[in-house]
C-alpha cells in the first residue's frame, strides 16, 4: 500500500440518485420539519404574532389530560402487542410448520383483517358485538351471556391486537419458512410433542422476526386512531392520536402548536422502534442472502386432536376478527334500526346506498377513492419504483440516507401527515392551486405509503439475480438502459403485484384526509370519519360496506396477479 | 499484440486485502486461465477487468486503451471497455428469446435490422443454435444456455472475452466436449480470451497460458507444461495433478527424511530451511514405480490395500507415520514392496 | 323511511314547480329588494359558482342548494364538516390569503363570532335583514338562519316510561337517584370535541344552576358523550344508551316519525336552542355568490326548504311546519333562544375552556 491515492468507488447515476434523493427528503422532511418547527412557536406558524416559545411544551407536560393519554396509549399499544405476537406466532407455526389442513387457502384468508381499515373495524364490531350488538343479544338471549364492553380500554386492546395477526403472521411466518426442518425433526425424533418442539426449537430460531413484529406492532399501536376514536372516545378514554384530534376544540382556537408538540412526543417514541427495526432489518437481509436455499421443510405432523385443537383456534380467531366486523358493517348497511327490541327485518332498506348516490359529496369520494386507489396508486408504484432503483444496488451513505427517509413517515401517523401537508399546500405559494386537487391527498398518501410500498418494491427488485444488470453491463448498457431494457421488464409483475396492494393501501386510508380533504377531495376512509361528527351514521355504514367490498375486489386482485403481501 | 494488461491490482473488499497486487498481460488468439483455489481471488481480478469491481489502485488496458488508472482517477464503466463476459451461471435475460439476448449487444451499438440478424445468426449458426433463436432461455438446456451466453458475448466482437467458470454448470459430459470446441472457437475467431476456473484440469486443457493465483497474489505464470512440471512453490506443486505430500526434515545432500526414512530430491522455490528444519517433499503419484527390490532412492513400504479405479490401480502404501499413494496396472497383494522415486521428482520446499 | 322519501319527492316537486317561475323572479325582485340587487345576481351569474363550509348535514341542505342551483344556475360546491372544521379552515385559509369558501354557515355560534373579531367575516347587508328578529343579527356579520331547541332523545322500550324525564329538573333528578341503574345509559354532547357541545354547555350553566349538578351525575353514571346528535341517535335506537340530552330537537323529532323505538322529549321549564349562523367570509372566491345564496337561504322561500328538512326557520312573519308557534308549543314556551351576541366570543377565551374543562372532566370522572 504505498502513497498513491485510492481510486473512490464509481459513483454510477450519481445525479439521479442524489436527485431523487433529494425529492424525498423534501418530501418527508417538509412535513416533519414543520411539524417540528411549529412545537417551538406560540401561535399556528402563519399568525403573524406567533413567536418562538416553549409555551406549547410546557402545557402539554403539565397537562395531566396528555399523560394519562400517553400511559393509556402505551398500555393500548403493549397490550396489543401481548395479544397479536403470541397468536400471530402460533398461526404462523401451524400454517408453515404443520400439516394442517387446509392450510393453503388458509393463507390468504388469514390476512384479511389487515386490510381493513380500523374505523371500518370498529363500527363492525360496536354492530356485532356492542352492547345491543347482534352478537351481543344473541349471545345474551341463548346462553344468557354478557360479553363485557368493547367500550373499554380491554376491548380495545382485545380488538385491536385480534386485527394485528396478520401482521405479526407475515414475518414470522416467512421466516419459519426459511427455517430447515431438520431441527425439529431431530426434536420430535427424540421424543418431544409438537408444542414442545414449537416452544424449544422453532420459537428461538425465529426470535428475531418476533420481535421485529413486536416493534411494529408497538409502532402501530402507537399511531392507531380508527379504534380509540369510535371505541374509546365516547367513553372518555383518549390516546395520543384522538388526543392530538381533540385538541382544537379544548383551546376553540387552531392550536396547531400543542399538535405539534404531541405529533413530536409521538416521534420521539416511535422513532427508536423505527430505528430497532432497521437493524433488524438489515441483518435480516444478511441472514437470507445466506440461508434460503431450498430448505424444504418437512411439515410436523398434528395428529386428529391436534388438527382439531388448531382448527378451533383459528376458527375462533376468524370469525372473531373478520366474520363480526364485517357481519356488522353488513348488516347496519342495510337496515335502519337494529339493537335491543329491534326486528331487523322489519327494517332492511337500501336507501342508505340510494343516499351514497344522491349526495354529491358522498358520490364524489367513491369516485375520488377509486381514482386515487387505481390511478394513484398506479403512479405511486412508479414513484416508489424510482426510488427504489436509486436505492439499488447502492452502498455508499446515500443509501443509508435513503433508508432512513423512507422509515421515517413511518413515525407518524397519517393524520398529521395530512395536517403537515395540509399547511403545505395552504401556505406555499405554487403548490397553493393544488390544493383543492386530489393531488393533494395523493403526495400525502404517497408519503404515508412509503415505507410499506417501498418494501414492496425493494423486495422486487432484490429478486433480480445482480449477473442479469451486470450482464447488460458488459454487452455495452450505461446502468440506466439496464435497468430499462433488463431491471424493470423482469420485475414488471412484480410490479403489478404491488399495484394492487398499494391500491388496497389507499383504498383503506382514512386518517391522512382529515385535514387534507375538501370539496372535490372526499375519500371514502375520511368521510366515514367526518360522518361521525355530523353522527350520520346510516351513510357511514354504507361507506364502510362498499369500502369492503372494493377491499376484497382488490385483494382478489392482488391473489390473481400473484402479488407478495409483506407487512 | 497484447490486448489486456493488467498491473499492480489492488483490491479490497468488506475490509479485507483481496487482491494484492495482480500483474499479467494477454494476447490475441490464446486463451489465459486464472487458475486457484476457491476464495483466491479469480473472480475478484476478473469482475475487475469487466469494470463491475473497482481496484482500489492498478492500471488496466484493453485494446491500448487505458480503462483504469489509479495513479490518474481513471476509470471506464464496464460498458465503456469493450468486452464480453460469461457468467458462471449465464446470466442469460429470462425476458428475452435467444436471438434478443444475443442481439441486445449490437442494438447497443447502433447495429439493428438485417445487419444485425446476419451477425446473430452468423455466431447461432457457428455454435449451432440457430433452430432455437426464438425459445426463451427456460426452454433451453444447460449446455444451450452456456452457449448462448458465449454467441452473446462474442456477437459485437469484443476486444477480450472473459469467462467466469464456464464449465462449472455443465455436466461431466459435456465439459468435456466443451473445452474443446470452446477452445476451437477462440482460436479461430482469434480472440482475447480469460477464462477463469478452479478446475486443473480445465486449465490445462484449454489454456495456452495459465496464471495460478494464491490469496490475491499471482504465484506462478507459464504455459500449462511449466506449471505442472516446473511448479515454483509448494502451492503450485500441490495444487496441480494428484500427489503425495510428504512431512519430514532436510537432511544433508537435498534429501527429506523422518524417523525411519530418507529420499533424496531436488530443492524448488525459495530456499528457506536449514540442515535438520522441518521441509514439506510434493511427488506426483504417477512418478512412484513399484519394484522388486532395493535401488537409488528406493525404500521399503508396506502395501496396505490396492483399490481398483477402472484405467488403473492405486496402492496405499505406509511405512510408519508415512502414508503413500502410487499408480500401477495390475493388483498387487497386501504385503511389504519396494518403491522407486527418481530424485528430480522428490520437490523439497521448505 | 316513508316520511323521507316523500320528502325528497315533495322538494323535487317544489322545485320543479319554482323553476317554471324562475323568469319571474329574476325580473321582479320581492318587496325591500335594493333596484340594484339585478346587477348582484349577474355578477354572481358570472362568478357561477358558490362555495360553503357547514356543519349541516348534507341531506338537510340539498333542498335548499338544488333550488339555489335552479334559481339562478350557479353551482354549489356544498362543504359539509364539523363546527371545529370549519371554524379551523376558515382561520387556517384566511391566514393564508386562500379563502375557499364564500359562506360559513354553522351551529357553532360561538366560533363564528370569534371569526366576526378576527375579521375573516364580511359585512353585507341583507336586504332581508329586516325580516330578522333582533336576537339573530350581529352587525350584518352574522345572521341567524334557523332556531335549534334541544330536545331529549330516549329509548322507548328500554327507559321505563315514568323516568322520562319532562322538565330539566325531572333530568337532573333521574340521574341522581337512578344513576345506578343507568350506569352507561345516559349520553349527551361532547363539548370538547364539538363546538355545539361547548355553546350548550355554556348556556345551561349560564341559565341554569343545576349545570354542575347534571354534569356529575352524569359523569357518576359514566355517562358518553358524542361529538354529534346523530351518534347519539344511533346508540339510542340500538339500546346502547336508554337516554340522550342536549340532542337537536329538529333532528330529534325527524327520527321519531322514522323509528318507533324512538321518542322525544322537550324540557318544560327550560329548553336552550341556538341558531344556525351564516356570514359570508372575507376574501371569498365568489363574493357575489355568497351575498345571492346568504339572502336565498334567508328568503321565505329558503327559509321553507329548510323547514322541509326539519330546520325551524326563525324568519319573522314565516308561518309553515316548525314555525314559531309549533315549536314554543313543543318546548313549553320556556325556550331560551341563545342570541348571536358579541359576548358569545368569551366562551372561546383560553383560560376560561381550559378552567371549564378542568371542572367539566373532574365532573365526567364522578369526582366534584
Ligand atoms: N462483497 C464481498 N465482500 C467481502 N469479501 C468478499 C466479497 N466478495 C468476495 N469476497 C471475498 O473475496 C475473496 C475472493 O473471492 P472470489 O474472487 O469470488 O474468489 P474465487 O472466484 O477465486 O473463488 C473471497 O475470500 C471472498 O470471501
Ligand atoms: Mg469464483
Amino acid at each position: 500500500m504505498s502513497s498513491t491515492a485510492r481510486l473512490q468507488p464509481r459513483a454510477e447515476m450519481r445525479g439521479y440518485r442524489l436527485a431523487v434523493i433529494a425529492a424525498l427528503v423534501l418530501f418527508v422532511m417538509t412535513p416533519v420539519g414543520l411539524i417540528i418547527y411549529q412545537s417551538f412557536l406560540d401561535a399556528p406558524f402563519f399568525d403573524k404574532t406567533s413567536r418562538f416559545s416553549l409555551e406549547a411544551y410546557d402545557y402539554v407536560v403539565t397537562d395531566p389530560e396528555f399523560w394519562s393519554a400517553f400511559g393509556t396509549t402505551a398500555i393500548f399499544a403493549f397490550g396489543m402487542v401481548a395479544v397479536a405476537v403470541p397468536l400471530g406466532a402460533l398461526l404462523a407455526f401451524l400454517l408453515t410448520r404443520t400439516d394442517l389442513a387446509g392450510r393453503r387457502w388458509l393463507e390468504p384468508i388469514v390476512l384479511v383483517p389487515m386490510f381493513l381499515s380500523s374505523i371500518v373495524l370498529a363500527f363492525g364490531y360496536s354492530v356485532a358485538v356492542g352492547p345491543s350488538g347482534f352478537v351481543s343479544l344473541w349471545l345474551k338471549e341463548t346462553l344468557g351471556l354478557r360479553l363485557w364492553s368493547i367500550y373499554s380500554l380491554g376491548g380495545m386492546i382485545l380488538i385491536g391486537g385480534l386485527s394485528h395477526v396478520p401482521n405479526v403472521y407475515l414475518y414470522v411466518s416467512s421466516a419459519m419458512r426459511s427455517l430447515p426442518s431438520d431441527l425439529e425433526e431431530a426434536a420430535r425424533a427424540s421424543g418431544a410433542s409438537i408444542w414442545r418442539v414449537s416452544l424449544d426449537v422453532t420459537l428461538p430460531m425465529v426470535l428475531p422476526s418476533l420481535i421485529f413484529a413486536a416493534a411494529l406492532n408497538l409502532l402501530l399501536g402507537f399511531e392507531t386512531f380508527g379504534i380509540p376514536l369510535v371505541l374509546g372516545d365516547p367513553s372518555g378514554i383518549v390516546v395520543l392520536t384522538t388526543y392530538i384530534y381533540k385538541v382544537n376544540g379544548i383551546f376553540g382556537t387552531p392550536t396547531y402548536h400543542v399538535m405539534a408538540v404531541v405529533a413530536v412526543s409521538l416521534i420521539l417514541v416511535t422513532l427508536p422502534l423505527v430505528y430497532v427495526q432497521r437493524l433488524l432489518l438489515r441483518n435480516a437481509r444478511r441472514y437470507a442472502a445466506v440461508g434460503g436455499k431450498g430448505a424444504r421443510a418437512a411439515p410436523l405432523r398434528l395428529g386428529a386432536s391436534g388438527q382439531l385443537i388448531a382448527w378451533g383456534l383459528i376458527g375462533l380467531w376468524l370469525t372473531v376478527s373478520v366474520l363480526m366486523p364485517i357481519g356488522g358493517i353488513s348488516v347496519r348497511a342495510f337496515v335502519n334500526a337494529w339493537g335491543e327490541g329491534v326486528r331487523l327485518s322489519d327494517h332492511l332498506t337500501v336507501s342508505h346506498f340510494a343516499q351514497l348516490m344522491e349526495t354529491p359529496s358522498l358520490f364524489r369520494g367513491i369516485l375520488n377513492t377509486l381514482a386515487l386507489a387505481v390511478i394513484g396508486g398506479a403512479f405511486a408504484v412508479a414513484i416508489y419504483l424510482m426510488i427504489g432503483l436509486a436505492g439499488h444496488r447502492n452502498k455508499g451513505p446515500s443509501g443509508a440516507l435513503l433508508d432512513y427517509m423512507v422509515l421515517l413517515p413511518r413515525a407518524l401517523p397519517g393524520i398529521i401527515i395530512g395536517l403537515a401537508f395540509f399547511w403545505v399546500f395552504l401556505f406555499v405559494p405554487f403548490l397553493t392551486p393544488l390544493r383543492p386537487t386530489l393531488v393533494s391527498l395523493f403526495v400525502a398518501y404517497l408519503i404515508v405509503g412509503l415505507s410499506y410500498g417501498l418494501r414492496i418494491i425493494q423486495a422486487t427488485l432484490l429478486q433480480v439475480a445482480p449477473e442479469l444488470e451486470e450482464a447488460a453491463r458488459t454487452s455495452g448498457a450505461s446502468m440506466a438502459r439496464s435497468w430499462r431494457d433488463v431491471v424493470v421488464p423482469i420485475i414488471r409483475p412484480g410490479l403489478v403485484g404491488a399495484w394492487s396492494l398499494i391500491m388496497i393501501v389507499f383504498l383503506r386510508e382514512y386518517a391522512t384526509g382529515i385535514y387534507l380533504m375538501g370539496v372535490g377531495t372526499e375519500v371514502m376512509g375520511t368521510l366515514m370519519v367526518s360522518l361521525l361528527t355530523s353522527g350520520a351514521m346510516d351513510q357511514i355504514a354504507a361507506l364502510a360496506f362498499l369500502s369492503i367490498i372494493f377491499t376484497a375486489a382488490g385483494l382478489g386482485l392482488a391473489l390473481r396477479l400473484g402479488a407478495r403481501i409483506h407487512d | 499484440m497484447t490486448d489486456l494488461r493488467v498491473s499492480g491490482v489492488e483490491k479490497w473488499l468488506g475490509g479485507n486485502h483481496i487482491l494484492r497486487g495482480a500483474s499479467f498481460e494477454a494476447s490475441r488468439g490464446s486463451i489465459t486461465a486464472l487458475l486457484g483455489a476457491s476464495g483466491s481471488g479469480k473472480t475478484t481480478l476478473l469482475r475487475c477487468i469487466a469494470g463491475l469491481e473497482q481496484p482500489e489502485l492498478g492500471r488496466i488496458d484493453i485494446g491500448g486503451t487505458c480503462v483504469l488508472n489509479g495513479e490518474e482517477g481513471l476509470a471506464l464503466p464496464p460498458e465503456k471497455r469493450n468486452i464480453g463476459l460469461v457468467f458462471q451461471s449465464y446470466a442469460l435475460w429470462p425476458h428475452r428469446t435467444v436471438f434478443d439476448n444475443v442481439a441486445y449487444g449490437l442494438t447497443l451499438r447502433g447495429i439493428t435490422g438485417r445487419d444485425a440478424e446476419l451477425r446473430v445468426f452468423g455466431i447461432l449458426q457457428k455454435l449451432g443454435l440457430s433452430h432455437l433463436a426464438e425459445r426463451y432461455p427456460d426452454q433451453l438446456s444447460g449446455g444451450q444456455q452456456q452457449r448462448v451466453a458465449i454467441c452473446r458475448a462474442l456477437v459485437y466482437q469484443p476486444r477480450v472475452l472473459l469467462m467466469d467458470e464456464p464449465l462449472s454448470n455443465l455436466d461431466a459430459k459435456l465439459r468435456e466436449d466443451a473445452r474443446y470446441w470452446i477452445r476451437q472457437l477462440i482460436l479461430e475467431l482469434g480472440i482475447c480470451a480469460i477464462m477463469v476456473t478452479h478446475d486443473q484440469s480445465e486449465a490445462l486443457a484449454m489454456a495456452d497460458h495459465i496464471l495460478l493465483l494464491e490469496n490475491g497474489v499471482i504465484v506462478q505464470s507459464g504455459t500449462p507444461m511449466e506449471i505442472y512440471s516446473q511448479p515454483e512453490s509448494f502451492y503450485a506443486a500441490d495444487f496441480l495433478g494428484t500427489n503425495n505430500v510428504l512431512l519430514g526434515k532436510l537432511a544433508e545432500g537435498a534429501a527429506i527424511g523422518g524417523d525411519d526414512w530418507q529420499l533424496r530430491g531436488v530443492r524448488r522455490g525459495q530456499v528457506t530451511g536449514g540442515l535438520g528444519e522441518s521441509a514439506r517433499a510434493v511427488v506426483r503419484t504417477e512418478r512412484i514405480r513399484i519394484v522388486d527390490g532395493p535401488g537409488d532412492n528406493h525404500l521399503e513400504m508396506q502395501l496396505d490395500a490396492c483399490l481398483y479405479l477402472g484405467s488403473h490401480w492405486e496402492y496405499r502404501l505406509t511405512r510408519g507415520g508415512l502414508a503413500i499413494k502410487a499408480h500401477g496396472d495390475q493388483p498387487l497383494p497386501p504385503g511389504p514392496v519396494w518403491c522407486a522415486i527418481a530424485p528430480e521428482s522428490v520437490w523439497i520446499f521448505g | 323511511m316513508t316520511s323521507r322519501r316523500s320528502f325528497v319527492a315533495g322538494s323535487l316537486a317544489a322545485t320543479a314547480a319554482f323553476s317554471t317561475s324562475r323568469f319571474a323572479f329574476a325580473q321582479s325582485l320581492p318587496a325591500g329588494y335594493p333596484a340594484d340587487y339585478a346587477a348582484l345576481i349577474a355578477k354572481a351569474k358570472s362568478e357561477g359558482r358558490v362555495a360553503i363550509y357547514t356543519s349541516t348535514d348534507e341531506s338537510q341542505g340539498q333542498p335548499l342548494v338544488e333550488a339555489f342551483k335552479q334559481t339562478y344556475g350557479i353551482g354549489v360546491d356544498y362543504n359539509g364538516l364539523g363546527t371545529t372544521d370549519v371554524y379551523n379552515r376558515v382561520i387556517s385559509e384566511g391566514a393564508a390569503g386562500q379563502m375557499g369558501a364564500d359562506i360559513a354557515w354553522t351551529s357553532s355560534m360561538d366560533l363564528q363570532m370569534v371569526l366576526a373579531q378576527k375579521g375573516l367575516l364580511e359585512t353585507y347587508v341583507s336586504p332581508e335583514a329586516p325580516n330578522l328578529p333582533a336576537a339573530s343579527l350581529y352587525k350584518n356579520i352574522v345572521y341567524g338562519t334557523s332556531i335549534e331547541p334541544v330536545a331529549m332523545l330516549y329509548n322507548k322500550n328500554l327507559l321505563k316510561p315514568e323516568w322520562v324525564p319532562k322538565t330539566r329538573a325531572e333530568l337532573v333528578k333521574l340521574l341522581q337517584e337512578h344513576g345506578k341503574e343507568l350506569k352507561g345509559k345516559i349520553a349527551s354532547f361532547d363539548p370538547e370535541k364539538s363546538g355545539i357541545g361547548f355553546l350548550l354547555a355554556q348556556t345551561d350553566l349560564a341559565s341554569t344552576s343545576s349545570f354542575w349538578d347534571l354534569a356529575k351525575a352524569f359523569g357518576a353514571a359514566e355517562g358518553k358523550v358524542y361529538g354529534a346528535s346523530g351518534a347519539m341517535r344511533e346508540k339510542v335506537v340500538s339500546g346502547e344508551q336508554w337516554l340522550a340530552f342536549n340532542v337537536i330537537g329538529s333532528y330529534a323529532l325527524q327520527w321519531q316519525r322514522e323509528s318507533p323505538v324512538v321518542g322525544v322529549s322537550f324540557a318544560s321549564d327550560y329548553t336552550a336552542a341556538f341558531q344556525r349562523v351564516a356570514s359570508v367570509t372575507k376574501g371569498a372566491p365568489h363574493p357575489a355568490a355568497g351575498r345571492l345564496f346568504l339572502d336565498f337561504m334567508l328568503s321565505e322561500r329558503g327559509q321553507s326548504l329548510l323547514a322541509s328538512k326539519g330546520v325551524p326557520p326563525l324568519r319573522m312573519g314565516y308561518k309553515g311546519p316548525l314555525d314559531a308557534d309549533e315549536m314554543n308549543k313543543l318546548t313549553g314556551g320556556n325556550m331560551k333562544i341563545i342570541p348571536v351576541d358579541e359576548k358569545l366570543a368569551n366562551n372561546m377565551a383560553p383560560r376560561f375552556r381550559a378552567d371549564f374543562f378542568q371542572q367539566w372532566k373532574k365532573a365526567m370522572r364522578g369526582e366534584g
